[in-house]
C-alpha cells in the first residue's frame, strides 16, 4: 500500500496464442483508495501489430508512454520501417536501465507479431530486466492474482477467439480480487490480418 | 547523454522518505557454478528468476556470452548482470577488433572488476567468468564490489552452499569434459532442490581449447510441469463485451519520394 | 543496560494472577457470571506498540506483515418510518480483497443491530458480548434495554481498552420506548447520538448521497432506496468498499432484512436509469438538454487513447 507501484493501481497481461497474441489492461486510475478515472488505458499501440503495456505509478506511465512514442516515431523516420517487437523490447530495457539508480516505477510488458507473424511477448522489472516468456506475462497491482488465473486458465495454441476469452477471464477474475484494479478493461487481439479491440463489461466497485 | 541518468533520484528519495518504500528489482536467487577440466572449462546455472517470493521467470537465461569463447554465469540483481555483461561484451569486441587478437579471459575479468568497483557495489552483479583464450582455459569469479577470485571450481548465488558441497565432495584434478559437465550439472541440481531461490532447469556451457564454445540450454529439465488433464477453454461469448472495433493490418507501402511520410501526430 | 533489561523484561506482576486464571467456572474470557474478566494482553511493557509492530492495527507501519481486515462502508439513518441500516460486504487485507461476502450488520437481538467497521474480529466479539449483556439486562429488569444504555455499555467496555489496539467504528441501532435511535460508538471512546451516520473508508461518498437525498419525512421505499444508493456510490468510488449491499429496516416490532444485492449490478442499473431519463428528457420538446443536442446515449466507458496510424 505504501510503495509507488500501488498508489494509482492497475493491471496488465499479455498472452500468446496460435499465430496471434493478446494484450489486455484495466482502466482504473486511483489515488490510494479513491477512484479518480475509469478511462485510464495502460496498453498503447506502437506499430501495426506491436503493443506496449505500462502499469505502475501513473505519472511515470504517461511520461514513458510519450517517451516511447517519440523514440518509436524517430525510429520510423530514420529507418523507414516499423520497429520489431524484439527491438522495442530492447529499447524499453535500455531506456529503463539508463535510470538504474533513479528508476521509473513501472512494470512494462511488450506484445506483438515479429517478422513473418511470429508471436512475441515479454515483461520487464523497473530497471529493465527482460523476462522472455512463451506463454503469458503479467504486471500491475493484481499481478499475484494474475499469476494464479493465468497459470490455471492458460493453454498453448489457442485460436484468436478462444485466446480472447481466456485472457479476458484471467484479467477479470484477477482484478475482482484486487482493490486497486478494475473499473473497466480493454483487450487487444492481434493476428497477421487484423487487430480487434474490445471494451469489456466489468465490475464497477 | 552518455552514462546513467540520476534525474529521478531525488524524487524517489523524497518518496522513500515519505514512507513510500523503494521497491526491489527482479533478482536471480541463483545457483551458478564453474569447473575446470583437462583442456577446458565448464559453467552451469539454474533458470529461476524471482521477484520477492514470486517466481517471475521459470526458464530465464543466466549464461551470458562475453566473447565467442568467453562466457559468464550471473547471480544477483538480474538487470545488472544482464546489462554489465552486455556492456563488457561490447567493449571486449571493440578491444579485440582494435588489437586484432582474440580477447582473453583476464581482460574480461579486469574490465568487469574495474567497472563494478567504480560503482562501489551498487551494481549487484556476482559473476563466474570462464573461457578459453590463447593462454589456455580459465575460471574466475567477480563480486559486486569488484573483488575477484581464481580457482579450479567456483560457486556463487543463494544456492552456492548446496552447490559447493557437491564440488568439494566430488571434484578431482584433471577431470574429463564429461566428468566436469556431470559435476556442474549435479551441483546446480542440488541448488535447485535445496535452495528455494533456485529452481527449474540446468543450463550448461562448455568451452574447450581449440573448439567453439557449446551452450547446452536446458541440459537437464527435472521440473517439467505436469500437463492439465482437462481444458479450461471458455465457450466463445463467455465474456460480456461493451464495444468492439477492429482494423485490418495492411502491408507497409513504399513511401514515394517527395511525399511527406505519415507519422503519429 | 538498565534500560535494556527494563525493555526486555516482562511487565511487573502488579496484575492479580487470578485475573488471567479463567478457571473451569467460566468459558473463554468470561467468568462464571458471564462477565469479561480481562483480555489476555501480550506480556510486554507496551502492548499497543507490540501490536503495531506486527499488525497494521493502529499503525501505518508498512513492515507490519499481518494485515487485519479493514475497509468498509456502513451507514444508518433515522427517519419517520424507523431506521435504515445499509452496509457493503467487502473485506480487504492490504489491497487484496479477502472476502466479498462479509456480514457487516451484527444482529444483537430482535430489536438491536450493530454495524461493523474497522477490525472485523473486534466488532464481532464485542457486539456479540454486548448481546449477552443486553439479555442479562432483560432478565434482571424484566424489560428491554434502551439503545442508549446498550450503546453506553459498549462504549464503556471499549474505553477500558483504549490505546491497547482495539479498532472499531460501529453504529448501535434499535427501537426502544423512546422510538428509533442510533448511537455511534468507536474504539477511541466516542459515543454520539444522531440521525444520520456513515462509518468507514467509503463514508464520505455515502454522506454525499445521504445528505443530498435525506429528509425525516421520507417514505419507507424512498428511504430504503436512499440507503442502497449511498452504498452503491461508496462501493463505486472507494477501492476498499464494494461487492454486495445488505439492507435492514428497523421498525417498532424489530428489524427486517431486506436482502442482499450486487453493488456492481445495481450501479449498471442506476446508470441505465440515468440514460433512460436523459433520453426521455431529450424527447421532451423545449427541454434544456434536448435543445443543446447532447447525445443522450453517451457510453460511460469511452476512452481517449494515443492517436495511431490507421
Amino acid at each position: 500500500m505504501s510503495d509507488p507501484f500501488s498508489i494509482n493501481g492497475g493491471a496488465a497481461v499479455a498472452m500468446v496464442g496460435k499465430d496471434c497474441i493478446a494484450i489486455a489492461c484495466d482502466t482504473r486510475l486511483g489515488s490510494q483508495s479513491l477512484g479518480l478515472a475509469n478511462n485510464f488505458e495502460k496498453v498503447f499501440q506502437m506499430g501495426k501489430t506491436t503493443f506496449l503495456g505500462l502499469t505502475g505509478l501513473a505519472t511515470d506511465v504517461i511520461t514513458l508512454r510519450e517517451d516511447f512514442r517519440l523514440k518509436n516515431n524517430l525510429y520510423k523516420l530514420r529507418e523507414e520501417r516499423e520497429m520489431e517487437p524484439k527491438t522495442l523490447a530492447n529499447l524499453v530495457s535500455t531506456s529503463l536501465y539508463e535510470r538504474r539508480f533513479g528508476p521509473y516505477f513501472v512494470s512494462p510488458i511488450v506484445a506483438g507479431l515479429g517478422k513473418g507473424g511470429q508471436p512475441f511477448i515479454c515483461g520487464f522489472d523497473l530497471i529493465g530486466c527482460i523476462d522472455f516468456a512463451k506463454d503469458f506475462i503479467v504486471s500491475g497491482t493484481a499481478s499475484d492474482q494474475l499469476y494464479g488465473t493465468c497459470e490455471s486458465l492458460y493453454e498453448p495454441n489457442l485460436e484468436p477467439e478462444d485466446l480472447f476469452e481466456t485472457i479476458s477471464q484471467a484479467l477479470l477474475n484477477a482484478v475482482d480480487r484486487d482493490a486497486l484494479s478494475g473499473w473497466g478493461a480493454v483487450v487487444y487481439v492481434v493476428t497477421k490480418e487484423k487487430v480487434v479491440r474490445r471494451v469489456l463489461r466489468t465490475r464497477q466497485d | 547523454m552518455p552514462g546513467l541518468s540520476f534525474d529521478n533520484y531525488q524524487r524517489n528519495q523524497f518518496l522513500a522518505a515519505k514512507g513510500f518504500g523503494t521497491p526491489r528489482a527482479t533478482s536471480t536467487g541463483t545457483t551458478i557454478v564453474g569447473c575446470k577440466f583437462a583442456g577446458g572449462v565448464v559453467i552451469a546455472a539454474d533458470t529461476r528468476a524471482t521477484a520477492g517470493s514470486i517466481v517471475a521467470d521459470k526458464n530465464c537465461e543466466k549464461l551470458h556470452r562475453l566473447a565467442p569463447q568467453i562466457w559468464c554465469a550471473g547471480a544477483g540483481t538480474a538487470a545488472d548482470t544482464e546489462m554489465v555483461t552486455q556492456l563488457i561484451a561490447s567493449n571486449l569486441e571493440l578491444h579485440s577488433l582494435s588489437q586484432n587478437r582474440k580477447p582473453r579471459v583476464i581482460t574480461a575479468l579486469t574490465m568487469l572488476k574495474q567497472h563494478l568497483f567504480k560503482y562501489q557495489g551498487h551494481l549487484g552483479a556476482y559473476l563466474i567468468v570462464a573461457g578459453v583464450d590463447p593462454t589456455g582455459a580459465h575460471l574466475m569469479s567477480v563480486q559486486a564490489h569488484g573483488s575477484t577470485d581464481i580457482g579450479h571450481y567456483q560457486s556463487l548465488g543463494s544456492g552456492s552452499l548446496a552447490a559447493m558441497a557437491v564440488l568439494e565432495t566430488h571434484w578431482k584434478p584433471n577431470m574429463t569434459k564429461e566428468e566436469a559437465v556431470q559435476l556442474c550439472a549435479q551441483a546446480i541440481e542440488l541448488g535447485i532442490w535445496n535452495d528455494l531461490g533456485s529452481g527449474s532447469n540446468v543450463d550448461v556451457c562448455v568451452m574447450e581449447v581449440g573448439k567453439d564454445a557449446e551452450l547446452y540450454r536446458n541440459y537437464k529439465t527435472p521440473n517439467v510441469r505436469e500437463s492439465k488433464t482437462r481444458s479450461y477453454k471458455f465457450p466463445r461469448g463467455t465474456t460480456a463485451v461493451l464495444k468492439e472495433r477492429s482494423w485490418q493490418v495492411v502491408d507497409e507501402q513504399v513511401v514515394a519520394t517527395g511525399e511527406p511520410m505519415e507519422v503519429d501526430a | 543496560m538498565e534500560a535494556l533489561v527494563q525493555r526486555l523484561a516482562p511487565p511487573p506482576a502488579h496484575v492479580d494472577p487470578d485475573e488471567y486464571d479463567l478457571g473451569a467456572d467460566g468459558e473463554g474470557n468470561l467468568n462464571a457470571l458471564g462477565v469479561v474478566r480481562g483480555m489476555q494482553v501480550p506480556r510486554v511493557p507496551d502492548p499497543a506498540a507490540f501490536l503495531s509492530t506486527y499488525t497494521n492495527s493502529m499503525s501505518q507501519n508498512p513492515q507490519a506483515k499481518i494485515k487485519l481486515e479493514h475497509g468498509t462502508t456502513t451507514l444508518a439513518f433515522r427517519f419517520r418510518g424507523g431506521i435504515i441500516v445499509s452496509v457493503d460486504s467487502r473485506a480487504t487485507a492490504g489491497s487484496y480483497i479477502a472476502s466479498g461476502t462479509v456480514k457487516k450488520v451484527i444482529e444483537i437481538n430482535k430489536y438491536l443491530l450493530g454495524t461493523m467497521a474497522g477490525g472485523a474480529a473486534d466488532c464481532q466479539y464485542w457486539e456479540t458480548y454486548l448481546g449477552m449483556r443486553c439479555r442479562m439486562h432483560e432478565l434482571r429488569n424484566k424489560e428491554r434495554i434502551s439503545v442508549a444504555a446498550a450503546s453506553k455499555l459498549l462504549a464503556n467496555i471499549v474505553y477500558e481498552y483504549k490505546g491497547q489496539g482495539l479498532s472499531m467504528g460501529t453504529m448501535i441501532c434499535g427501537w426502544d420506548k423512546t422510538g428509533p435511535a442510533i448511537f455511534y460508538v468507536d474504539s477511541e471512546g466516542t459515543r454520539l447520538k444522531g440521525d444520520v451516520f456513515a462509518v468507514g473508508s467509503g463514508a464520505t461518498f455515502a454522506y454525499g448521497v445521504l445528505d443530498q437525498g435525506y429528509s425525516w419525512d421520507l417514505s419507507d421505499e424512498d428511504a430504503q432506496e436512499l440507503g442502497r444508493r449511498a452504498i452503491v456510490a461508496a462501493g463505486h468510488r472507494d477501492a476498499y468498499s464494494g461487492n454486495t449491499n445488505n439492507l435492514f429496516h428497523v421498525r417498532e416490532d424489530g428489524w427486517e432484512f431486506l436482502g442482499n444485492k450486487d453493488i456492481s449490478e445495481l450501479w449498471y442499473k442506476y446508470e441505465q436509469e440515468k440514460r433512460d431519463a436523459r433520453v426521455a428528457a431529450a424527447a421532451q420538446p423545449g427541454s434544456g438538454e434536448g435543445a443543446q443536442g447532447e447525445n443522450p446515449a453517451r457510453p460511460t466507458t469511452e476512452v481517449q487513447s494515443v492517436p495511431m496510424e490507421e
